[in-house]
This record gives C-alpha cells, structure tokens and sequence, in this order.
C-alpha cells in the first residue's frame, strides 16, 4: 500500500463501518437506506483506490446513484412510517443472533486475514495491462459469456414478477369516467366544495390543528388523515373576544 | 488492443437451454399480446412444445461430451442424465399446473396484487381465472436448473442459481387459496434464499483467492498445486456448500422447506420437490466430484454429520406433523439425507445411484403431490390428516394410488423407492461409510411409521362427516398420476434400463 492509498483507506473505513451499523441499528428505513448509501460510497472508493475504476464507479452510479435512490423513493411513496415492530416472537433471538453473528465475523475475519498473511497479490498491472474496462469486457464477451447472457433470463424474471406481484388490472367497467365522477361529486351526502383549510390561530397555526367552520364547531375535514391530530386547550380553541 | 473472439460453442449441446429460454421469453410476449381467453392454452401448448422439444434435443445429444462457451458449460454424462430428468419431471409439474378442473380457474391467484381478503379477492377467487404467467416462469425455472446442472465453474453455476431461484420465489406466491399463508412462504423463500445465495457468493470468492479462478478444473488442480493457504479453500467449500445445501433442503439449513411446502400451490410444491432437487444435487454432485475431489477426505465427515443430521431430523419431525404437506416437506428433508449418503460414496457408483435416486424419487414425488391436489373440500384443499381419516372408503382408488405412493417413500420392495435407497446404501457400504448406511436404514424405519399412520388412517378408519370428497382428476392431473405411479411401479420392479443409463452416464468431464 503506497502512503496516499494508505491515507485515503484509513480515512474512509470509519464511514463505511460506521455507516454498515448504523443500517442494521437505524430504526427508520429511511435512516437505514441513508446509512448504506454511506457504506457504499465509501466501498465504491476503496475499489477505485485498487485500480478497479469500472466497478468502484459502478458502485457508486449504479448501486448508490440508481438503486438505493429508487429504494427511496418505494420508501416514501409506500410510507415512512412502517418502521420495524420489534417484538420478539422466539425469546432470546436477538441476543443469540447478535452472539453467533459477531462470533462467525470474527471466524472468518480471523481465518481470512491469517490465509492472506503471506500471499503475493497477482498484481494489477497484468490484470489491467489492456485498460481496466477493456479487461473486464475480455472476459465478459469470451470466458463468461454464457452466464452474461443468461443473466437476460433474470432481469426478464425480475420484470415480469414486480409486474405480477404489484399489477392491478382494471376492467372496463370499473373505470371510472368524468361524468361519474361529477355525478358522484354532487351527490347527496357529498360535500362538492374543497375542502377547509387547517385551522389558523394566535397560539398554533400548525396544519395539524382543525381548523373552524362558520357555525363554530372543529372540523377533522381539514385535516390530512396521516397527520397526528393535535388537541387544543379549551383556552386555546376558545374565541379570543373579537366579536366584541 | 487485439480483436476479441467470442469463444467456440457448440449449439448443438446447448440448445436445450437455449430452447427453453426462447420459449419462456415468448411466452411472456404472449402475454402481452394474446387476448386473455386464448392465454391459458397457447402457454401451456407452447411450454409443453418447449420441454418436449428440449428432451428431443437431449436425446439425440446424448454421446455427446463436450466442455463448450469457454468452458463454462460442460456437457456431459450426468450432465445430460440430470436435464433429461429435470424436463420429464418438469413436464409432469407443467401438467399439475396447467390444470384446472378441480377448482375453478386452476390452482393459481388471477391477481396477486389485489389485497388479500378484501372485496375484490373475494369476487376474483370464485370468479377469475388464474394467471397465466406461471407457464413463463414455470419454464425459465426448468431452464435455469438445466444450466444449473451443466455449469462447470461457479460463477455460471451462481448465475443459473438465481435463474432458477427467482421464478420459484415468484411461483410461491401465486396461490388461490390462503394466500397469505402463500404469501408467508414466498418471502421466507426469498429472504433465506437470498442469505443462502450471499453464502455462495462469498465461498466463490475465497475459492478464488485460493486458486486463482473458478472453473472446477483449475480448482481441482490447485488443491494439490495452490500454495495459498487452504484456510481460504476450506472455509470457501463450506459457504459454498451451505449455498447448495440451502436448496437441497439439508439440515441444519432445511427451516424454511416445511413452511415454503405448505405455503406454495401444490403443484408449485411438487416442482420444487422434484425438479429443485435433482438440480441442486446435480450442482452438488458436480462441486464435489469435479472441483473439490481432491480434498474428499477432509469433506467426508463433515458432509457427512450433515447427512445424518438431515436424515433424524427428517425422519423424527415427520412423525409428528399434522399436515399431508408438511408431512411430504419433512420426508423430502429426510430424502435429502438418503441422496447424500449416495453423494458422500464418491464413487461412479454413488454418482449413478444418487442419479437414480434423484429419478425415482422425483417421479412419487410429484405424484404425491397430484394426489394431495385431489383432495378438497368447499375451501379448496384439506391438508390436515385428521381430514383424510376414511378416505380409503370413499375413494378407494385414489386412496389406494397414495398408498402406493407413501409404501414407494418407505421403501417396500417393487417400488422404486426400495430400489434407489438400496443402490445408495449399497454405493456408500463399498465405499466405507458404513456409520452413514447405519443412520439411513434406522431413519428409513422411523420414517416408515408416519406413511403407515396415513395409510392406516386412510383405510382402517371410518369415513366422518368432515372427510372430504376426492375430485375426478381433470386430464392433465390423471396424466402426471399415471405417469407417476407407472414410473414408481417400473422403476421397482424392472429397473435395469434406468440403472444401466445412469452408469453409462455417470463420468463427469473436467
């Protein structure tokens, strides 16, 4: 390891394991998402550090830029408040997983670093004597190019099932078209105007507090369903004497 | 730079995979194109074409031995015996879940997506027909695990894991009935299977480390020419082994076999009992003879711990589940134990006999399985056993064929079962590991009480009110029956022709 890579190592391997737990211990999906685009920044970094450009930045477009962005978005659109009920159904799981999880990382950690002890890397300049990407390609469309195409199959798998798993087909009939859609909207028994605002007073002006109709009674109408609804002091919901 | 040249590939050798991908990627067109009435049977026409079309191909193939696509796919013996047995026991899956007479609109959900228990799964469960995208997937499954079987170094064999993978993860999930049991089953499926695949990964890559590529041929030579230290390739056999031995249904790594069982449609079921299986000792059997031989003495005991252990917790589990499917799930795990100690002879001998095993045993399997479709109520399928007390009354022919099929799984002589457990035992006796035959025959005999409760309980008890009515097969269902029994029956009382294949075919090239 030259000084600079040296450097550069040491400076990110805090973020990146900091990042690894802080994922697995994030309560908030969102948190853990954000944790891991952490860890796999830092990781894409390592790999340039080891002359392997294409994936190191691979890693960072595709698996950080691309994929763990669209699993922020499934996230907020699904609802970021599911976070992870953490009731045990067998007693004693987690502490037992935690034991066997640290004591098998620690196997393999140990194993691994005693076997690469003395081992003469087959060095980068003949894996990258004709250019990193032209390396890999090499291999991509000679040596493994069974397994590169076949790789196809699974992503035509991965298409169809999302479309299979997530995919509501509507009829014709259950479709429904602009005049039902009015016809609906001035039904009796509907209220066609929009809908009140959030409540707006001297003390709060939240938009989680109800806001008032015209006769005077609270409204939940103004409020959005998501929203927790925040109780007012009768001192508060009281009228502060302007009719006066 | 100099010109790159894409390696020689004998299409000939290939073809059966790149048949079935073909069929499957037009069958999704299908999808998108046919009118919905015309889906159902163009998918399953197609589908069938394409594995019949695939086993031709097979067939005519089948003096062929050949390392072809840069050696990344070895065709040879076993490999060509164990695609012939995927397809023909995927035939019989295909016939399972193509039909439709038993329940209305066939075994599979219209629209997955639709929330279960609500207003709209209710109007869809009586009155839709199932979805016809699990012919597609059905057959990219089947295609993966011919790849599966013919992968001859590892990142290929990982590639056709998750082809194979994916689509059963998917097909899981499908059920028209208790779907969210189904549901359940799907997602253990992915997420263990996902670990388990992780495992894998991570074995290549110390194996690598180790020998400098993964193709198994230079794996095998590095064992005795590596001067790596061998911490990397013991410790990378082992995750790679746990990779196989997730799908093979092996304990310790067997949790998730009973609940994906049960969860699954039945014929989904029957084709990962028996399609699933063949595949993964197929890639098993290839990993340890052809890469690892040379460290066959280090493996051994290991492997075999873990075949005892599967066979006792098999056999022992079976005895006290409630559940048909559940039931079949255990004695699956316990099979499982059966075919490794056939794995673990390391001989041509132990290489035919597992083949043969892997055969006969897929063959009931699925038939079992076609049974269990059989048997319903207004709530589609009772599983419980308590339900299927007096059956032998109502129904004494289908009670009669399952008979057969539970004394098949036991082993009683003229069956195919008796045949293949003693050519395994056999193979592993005049290798030496007697302890291994030991622990299979006392397991094959704790085994035996739970199908002779199912039969005693189908025959010797009274029909009650809740036994259930068997349904008239539909004809694609009686077909896979009697494909099945004739098979277990042949296979019991002559089977000479199928043992003679499986010893010519049983050389692996390197």
């Amino acid at each position: 390891m030259s000084t600079g890579e040296a450097v550069t190592f040491w400076i990110l391997v805090w973020p990146a394991l900091v990042g690894a737990i802080g994922m697995v211990l994030a309560r908030n999906a969102i948190h853990s998402a954000l944790w891991l685009v952490l860890t796999m920044l830092s990781i894409g970094v390592f790999y340039v550090l080891q002359s392997a450009p294409f994936i190191g930045m691979a890693q960072i477009i595709v698996y950080t830029g691309a994929i763990m962005m669209l699993f922020l978005f499934v996230l907020m659109l699904v609802g970021r408040d599911a976070s992870d009920s953490l009731i045990e159904t067998l007693r004693g799981q987690r502490v037992a997983a935690v034991l066997l999880g640290i004591g098998f990382a620690a196997m393999v950690g140990t194993g691994v670093y005693r076997a690469m002890d003395n081992v003469t890397p087959a060095g980068l300049e003949q894996a990258n004597a004709q250019g990193n990407v032209e390396g890999i390609a090499r291999l991509l469309f000679t040596k493994y190019v069974f397994a590169f195409e076949v790789t196809s199959a699974l992503l035509i798998t991965a298409a169809v099932g999302a479309m299979v798993l997530a995919h509501k087909e509507r009829r014709k009939g259950e479709k429904r078209g602009q005049p039902e859609t009015m016809r609906a909207r001035f039904y009796p028994g509907n209220y066609p105007g929009p809908k009140p605002g959030p409540g707006v007073y001297a003390t709060s002006d939240s938009v989680a507090t109800p806001g008032r109709l015209p006769d005077g009674t609270l409204t939940d109408r103004s409020i959005s369903k998501i929203l927790p609804v925040r109780e007012l002091t009768s001192s508060e919901s009281a009228p502060k004497g302007t009719e006066k | 730079m100099e010109d790159l040249s894409l390696p020689k590939i004998d299409y000939a050798a290939v073809a059966p995979m790149l048949i079935l991908f073909g069929v499957a990627c037009v069958g999704v067109l299908f999808e998108g194109v046919l009118p919905k009435a015309a889906r159902r049977v163009t998918q399953l026409v197609l589908a069938l074409l394409g594995l019949v079309a695939a086993l031709s191909v097979i067939v005519w193939q089948s003096d062929t031995r050949v390392l072809t696509a840069g050696g990344a796919v070895a065709i040879d013996g076993p490999t060509l015996f164990l695609q012939g047995a995927i397809i023909v026991l995927g035939i019989m899956a295909l016939l399972l879940i193509g039909d439709r007479a038993m329940e209305h609109g066939g075994a599979f959900v219209a629209q997955a997506a639709i929330t279960v228990g609500s207003e709209a799964d209710r109007k869809q469960a009586v009155k839709e027909q199932g979805a016809t995208e699990v012919y597609p997937l059905t057959v990219f499954a089947i295609a993966g695990m011919l790849l599966f079987v013919a992968a001859n170094d590892l990142l290929t064999m990982f590639v056709a894991l998750e082809v194979f993978s994916l689509p059963l993860y998917l097909l899981c999930a499908l059920a028209r009935r208790r779907r969210l049991l189904s549901q359940e089953a799907a997602l253990k499926y992915f997420l263990l299977g996902a670990y388990a695949s992780a495992f894998f990964l991570f074995g290549v890559a110390l194996v690598y480390g180790f020998a400098g590529g993964v193709e198994f041929g230079t794996i095998h030579d590095s064992v005795t020419e590596s001067t790596q230290s061998t911490v990397l390739l013991y410790a990378g056999l082992a995750m790679i082994a746990i990779g196989l031995l997730f799908k093979a249904a092996a304990a310790p790594f067997h949790v998730w076999t009973p609940d994906v069982y049960q969860g699954a449609p039945t014929p989904i079921t029957g084709l990962m009992a028996a399609c699933t299986k063949v595949a993964a000792f197929g890639g098993l059997l290839r990993v340890l003879y052809v890469g690892f031989d040379g460290v066959a003495w280090d493996y051994t005991p290991i492997l075999g711990v873990v075949a005892v252990l599967t066979m006792l917790i098999g056999a022992v589990l079976a005895v006290t589940q409630t559940d048909i499917k559940r039931l079949l799930a255990y004695s699956s795990i316990a099979n499982a134990g059966y075919l490794l100690v056939g794995v673990l002879a390391l001989s041509k001998d132990g290489l035919s006999s597992t083949m043969f095993y892997l055969v006969a045993y897929g063959f009931t399997v699925i038939a079992a399985f076609g049974v269990v479709t059989l048997v319903r109520d207004a709530d589609g399928e009772a599983t419980h056993l308590s339900r299927w007390a007096g059956l032998g009354r109502r129904s004494p022919l289908y009670a009669g064929i399952f008979t057969f099929i539970l004394l098949a799984f036991a082993g009683i002589p003229l069956t195919s079962g008796f045949i293949a457990k003693f050519a395994v035992f056999g193979a592993a006796l005049d290798s030496g590991e007697a302890w291994l035959v030991v622990f299979g025959v006392v397991t094959s005999m704790l085994l035996a009480f739970p199908y002779l409760r199912v039969v005693v309980m189908m025959w010797l008890s009274e029909p009650g009110e809740s036994t259930p009515t068997v349904s008239i097969p539909g004809g694609l269902t009686a077909a896979a029956l009697v494909i099945g029994v004739v098979a277990t029956l042949v296979l019991g009382v002559a089977p000479a022709p199928l043992l003679d294949l499986t010893t010519s075919a049983a050389d692996f090239v390197r």
